[in-house]
């Protein structure tokens, strides 16, 4: 009997009969395997300690993580509140005069949607109305950076095409190197009418049944130097002037289909005998039962001339 | 590079860094787009400065709080890589012959070339068939534990032994093999 023979299976019993030259074959093979389980034991013992040692890192990890992001909400809660803090809140000379309504809703603690409400030089009311490109924190600080150009500007010009192309002037070579722009919606109001500005921006007039949409052909803000074109329209008691940003317009309903201007200006149209707030209201009922989800910020004012 | 003179850096074969990447990889010291990284970093054909291989060497340590067992596991793949999957069996037909291959540094010179105090030797010192017994002198910059898995893994690739293990009591330079 050879020693292949017994490990084949066929008579572990006649071991004895082995040569010597098998038996110390065996007695290699079984030191050898011996030797491999060592190995092979300290290495899965080693992967073994290793796994946990990572597993403890991991843990580590997750709670600098866990205080990194603690830490990023209490500063994003702070960037809210000094974001609705740049935001206009009392207004009394301009409700004395017109009767507006106000919704602002930002797709994240903060961003990219900022309107204000503006005493121009010549004694005039006036609202800007600027949508950043981009969201959050980054979209937030272009604003309180317009809003800071927005002052310097009104304190050296007052037509709204001069005010818009001052600080586009001022903005353009910063905002082009952070790669930022924004849409421009600048109207100021005069006894009967209004001046407007519109770079990208959304604007219409419901007057006498009859709609006027803003001219928006004129450059973002942001993107190159160049001259403003301004346009006048009547604005007397009873006319309804709605002022947004693409946030609603370009939501989409479970087909992929667009809000659109078309659909808001009709619903601006037919309820412009309400007040500004009904007409806001009817608006967003509607813009909530049409849109899926909302998939940018939104900013619509419905303002209306006040009786003399 | 050529064979006439030595670089005045020390520089690694690619294939011996592949075989090293690779059997990294194999054993998930490395894992994801690191592995994809470290391998497409290497070109089989070509000499890298020794500096990136001691990288390696040294990520493995960092990556590893009871690391010696995983860095003999690592020379043992290596060698079942280059035997298998590499020139070693063209090389080499049982394991003495890897003892073998290393005389006069023979082995270690086809791998890593420069001056001689920095790349060092690795040399069969001693070899005796019948008692099972062989002495490598290593004085190269590698660590110890993974050339004690390189002999480990070399002398066992071709199978005809049964039992191989390599220690280096006392002097980390003295590789002494045992071998039946």
């Amino acid at each position: 009997m050879t020693l292949d023979e017994i490990l084949e299976g066929r008579d572990p019993d006649r071991l004895s009969e082995l040569s010597r030259e098998d038996m110390r074959r065996l007695f290699w093979m079984y030191k050898g395997l011996l030797k491999r389980v060592e190995r092979d034991t300290a290495y899965w013992q080693a992967t073994n300690d290793n796994l946990r040692t990572a597993y403890e890192r991991l843990d580590e990890q997750e709670r600098e993580l866990a205080r990194a992001y603690q830490t990023i909400r209490q500063d994003l809660e702070i960037a809210q509140q000094v974001q609705h803090a740049l935001l206009p809140k009392d207004h009394p000379e301009m409700l004395a005069r017109f009767e507006f309504s106000v919704y602002h809703k930002q797709m994240t603690e903060v961003g990219g949607d900022y309107y204000d409400f503006y005493r121009l030089r010549d004694g005039s009311h006036a609202i800007g109305v600027f949508d950043i490109s981009g969201h959050g924190v980054s979209a937030a600080l272009i604003m309180a950076y317009l809003k800071a150009q927005l002052v310097q500007t009104m304190e050296q010009v007052s037509r709204p095409r001069d005010i818009v192309e001052y600080l586009n002037n001022a903005t353009v070579g910063f905002l082009r190197e952070v790669r930022r722009y924004a849409t421009v919606n600048f109207v100021a109001f005069g006894e009967r009418t209004f001046r407007y500005v519109c770079g990208g921006g959304y604007g219409v007039l419901v007057r006498g049944g009859e709609v006027h949409t803003f001219n928006k052909g004129d450059p973002f803000i942001g993107l190159r130097r160049r001259a403003y074109s301004e346009y006048e329209l009547p604005f007397e008691t009873g006319d309804v002037l709605a002022l947004y940003t693409d946030g609603m317009v370009e939501a989409q309903d479970s087909a992929g289909a667009d809000y659109s201007t078309r659909r808001l200006h009709e619903l601006v149209r037919t309820n412009s005998e309400l007040p500004a707030n009904q007409i806001l209201q009817r608006c967003l009922d509607d813009y909530g039962q049409f849109r899926r989800v909302d998939a940018d910020d939104i900013t619509l004012i419905v303002l209306r001339r006040r009786a003399a | 590079m050529s064979g006439e003179s030595e670089p005045s850096e020390p520089v690694v074969h690619g294939a011996l860094m592949g075989g090293f990447a690779q059997a990294c990889v194999n054993l998930n010291i490395v894992a994801g787009r690191r592995a994809t990284a470290l391998l497409a970093d290497i070109d089989m054909g070509r000499w890298f400065p020794l500096s990136k291989w001691m990288e390696i060497e040294r990520m493995v340590g960092e990556s590893y709080a009871n690391v010696e067992p995983i860095r003999l596991k690592l020379g043992i793949e290596m060698m079942r890589l280059w035997y298998h999957g590499g020139p070693g069996k063209a090389l080499i037909h049982r394991g003495a012959d890897f003892l073998h291959f290393q005389t006069g540094s023979h082995g270690i010179a086809s791998v890593i070339r420069g001056p001689r105090e920095v790349v060092g030797s690795f040399d069969l010192a001693e070899f005796d068939s019948d008692r099972g017994h062989a002495v490598i002198r290593s004085s190269t910059p590698f660590d110890k534990t993974i050339e004690r898995g390189v002999l480990i893994g070399g002398v066992m690739a071709p199978g005809d032994l049964y039992y191989v293990d390599v220690t280096n009591d006392g002097d980390p330079n003295r590789l002494v093999v045992e071998f039946h």
